[in-house]
């Protein structure tokens, strides 16, 4: 069974895989992918987004003779996911006092 | 369908995005293909789907974030709305007091021109009234009077004399009559019109005193 996630969960989760280490859109499809059940083409308008909210920065790096564009989490992106840890934290005891009794 | 191909249906799709907003998303899926390798070309393009498919996800959230500004723009609009409804208030005012110089003349006219209308009906009526009660029985009267008169001083040719004699002794007794019909139109007619008359105004009146008793009553 898969739940579907909300758009603020997704932001959520690239901004955690983007915090651990600058990357690119496609590992970080390829790091969502491994626990969501996510489209490979459901990324690039969440990183659009989050660039565009200021939570993500780009910066293209030299790679096999071209470049390659990273992004890399900023101040207000970090602010962001602590918000979305403590939201995170508070639905899943929600959930798990309840899945499993408080 | 091959990379090339993809990315061209996918540059085709993205058109009505701004220039800088469609480089990007092409840049971003070209790399995508760089990076997952040319041996997983055809892979990556069964797992993103239709071109039109990742192009519509693109400009739906294109939409979305340009929809931030327009909620901003719904703001200043509601705020202008506000100003807007803010404007009559004072509007209202200047408009008042500008027609005030121009209104109130203008509804004075208005009250003294209607007023004159009903005074001037009332008068061409009471003018009808009397030419009709006073005018006819009278001429019908002076008439036979006169036709009488005339009469003597045709005994020259006395039957002449005596037809306009007979004549005006008849318009005498017609006036005669006429008169003792409006005599008694009057006595008819006249007591209920003053009545309804009176009552009408006292029931304006009435009416009047009414209302402002009432508001006094709503004030309290």
């Amino acid at each position: 069974m898969s739940y579907p996630v909300s758009s603020s969960l997704l932001d959520g989760i690239v901004l955690a895989v983007v915090e651990r280490e600058s990357t690119y859109g496609y590992r970080i499809t390829q790091d969502v992918q491994r626990v969501l059940d996510i489209s490979e083409s459901t990324l690039y308008p969440v990183l659009r987004r989050l660039q565009k909210d200021g939570c993500l920065t780009t910066y293209d790096e030299a790679f096999a003779g071209r470049n390659r564009r990273y992004y890399k989490i900023t101040e207000h992106g970090r602010a962001q996911l602590r918000q979305h840890r403590i939201d995170w934290q508070n639905y899943k005891s929600g959930i798990d006092s309840i899945f499993f009794g408080g | 369908m091959n990379r090339n191909e993809y990315m061209a249906a996918l540059r085709r799709a993205l058109s009505v995005l701004p220039e800088e907003e469609r480089a990007s998303a092409l840049r971003y899926y070209e790399e995508y293909f760089d990076d997952a390798g040319p041996e997983n070309e055809q892979e990556v393009i069964s797992d993103l789907g239709a071109p039109e498919k990742v192009a519509e996800q693109i400009l739906a959230d294109y939409r979305e974030l340009t929809a931030v500004p327009r909620q901003n723009a719904g703001g200043t609009a509601e705020k202008n709305k506000r100003g807007r409804r803010g404007v009559p208030s004072w509007l209202l005012v200047v408009l008042v007091l500008l027609a005030i110089p121009v209104g109130v003349p203008l509804l004075g006219g208005l009250a003294i021109g209607a007023a004159g209308t009903v005074f001037g009906i009332l008068v061409a009526a009471a003018a009808a009234v009397f030419a009709f009660v006073v005018v006819i029985p009278l001429g019908l009267l002076i008439a036979g009077i006169a036709l009488c008169g005339f009469s003597f001083a045709l005994w020259g040719t006395p039957a002449s004399a005596v037809v306009t004699l007979g004549c005006g002794l008849a318009l005498f007794a017609l006036g005669v009559l006429a008169t003792l019909l409006m005599i008694k139109l009057c006595t008819l007619l006249v007591p209920p019109l003053v009545r309804g008359l009176v009552a009408v105004i006292r029931w304006f009146i009435e009416k009047l005193r009414g209302r402002t008793r009432s508001n006094g009553g709503g004030m309290q």
